[in-house]
């Protein structure tokens, strides 16, 4: 018969902290990916869960985060795949600011729905190379790392991603 | 004029090209118009994504509780897993190697002892001097004058009386004598082996 292992206190208290610092950071991260707060959150969810049930690779905190990071970049790429690349619009969007009039609100959100139709035409890795080189501002050593793959396949990630994107808004121009 | 590739411009605008080939893409978008536009567009490209990287107002206090409660809830569902399926202990596992281990050498032993040893050879021969023959009603072994003779029940009941007797030979010095009894239908099969 076997008993659970109950963890101990510093070690609940160790992933509290772990998860407060890094949280945000990692939900921005997955959203950028793919544009849904739900599936953001449920991703981030997972991402943690993941990287937690690793304890040995915590132990160096840099690391863990940057390690986390991967995590969480891979669980919205496996995401998209999944999910054939499809982004819900956000239902409960409010306007951005109280000072915000109606107009500019719903100019918003038609740009809004403009970028994330021309998303879609991205494969997941090109999005997400994308969005963490231009929206994370991420140098591409970094995007490279994250992804797990060479410099020279970020660079023809981000490229790719830049030119479908640039004929797509050049097709919906008015 | 040869133009740079969409590629290489579409690098060139976010600075994500090395020195060399950033120089070579700058003095070709410096005098030509329609490259500097396709720069231009994919600058402007990328101040689009920019802005919208920015997540959707929300209430992040109520967002962030509910991702911790939840991640807590993972993790003990993860270790009520663990618990309930235990990896086998380290102990074990080496047992079980060494357990391995010492059978395979007891196997390569074995093989070694019976390659080299001298079993006994059965004889396969039969000694000359013996003859096994098949005669009317059975079958018949003579050695040294002496015969002994293996005769069906009903051909020794019955002198002279024939039966009807198949007989076979084998090449390793044996013989068969298949008798059937035409009133019963009964078969006998007798085998003499010399040895």
């Amino acid at each position: 018969m076997s008993e659970a292992v109950e963890p101990s206190q510093e070690l609940l208290e160790r992933q509290e902290r772990f998860v407060s610092e890094h949280l945000r950071r990692i939900f921005v991260q997955i959203y950028r990916i793919v544009r849904n707060v739900a599936d953001a959150q449920d991703l981030t969810q997972e991402a943690f869960i993941k990287a937690l049930q690793r304890q040995d690779q915590l132990k160096d905190e840099q690391k863990a985060a940057h390690w986390l990071s991967r995590i969480a970049t891979n669980t919205a790429i496996d995401f998209l795949r999944r999910n054939g690349r499809v982004s819900m619009c956000e239902i409960e969007q409010a306007p951005e600011s109280h000072d915000e009039s109606p107009e500019d609100s719903l100019l918003r959100s038609e740009q809004r729905a403009f970028l994330e139709d021309g998303l879609r035409l991205l494969t997941a890795r090109e999005r997400a190379a994308l969005m963490l080189r231009d929206v994370e501002g991420l140098p591409a050593e970094e995007v490279a790392r994250r992804l797990d793959c060479s410099k020279a396949t970020v660079r023809s990630h981000i490229a790719n991603a830049r030119i479908k994107f640039r004929r797509y808004m050049e097709k919906r121009k008015p | 004029m040869t133009h740079p590739s969409q590629s290489i411009l579409a690098l060139y605008a976010g600075k994500e090209l090395g020195w060399l080939a950033a120089r070579r893409a700058e003095r070709h978008v410096a005098r030509c118009s329609q490259c500097r536009q396709v720069v231009e567009a994919f600058a402007a490209l990328h101040d689009d994504l920019v802005g919208f990287g920015d997540v959707p107002p929300l209430s992040w206090s109520r967002l962030a509780a509910e991702m911790k409660a939840n991640i807590r809830l993972g993790l003990a569902a993860g270790e009520c897993v663990r618990s309930e399926s235990p990896a086998p202990l380290a102990w074990i596992s080496g047992m079980r190697a060494a357990m391995a281990g010492a059978a395979m050498v007891v196997l390569l032993a074995a093989g070694l002892v019976l390659e080299r040893s001298t079993l006994p050879v059965p004889p396969v021969a039969a000694d000359e001097s013996m003859v096994l023959r098949a005669t009317a009603n059975g079958v018949e072994l003579n050695q040294g004058g002496q015969s002994l003779s293996l005769l069906h029940m009903r051909a020794a009941q019955r002198p002279g009386g024939q039966l009807d007797v198949t007989y076979s030979a084998g090449a390793q010095g044996s013989m068969r004598a298949r008798y059937v009894d035409s009133d019963t239908g009964n078969v006998t099969i007798n085998n003499v082996y010399v040895q």
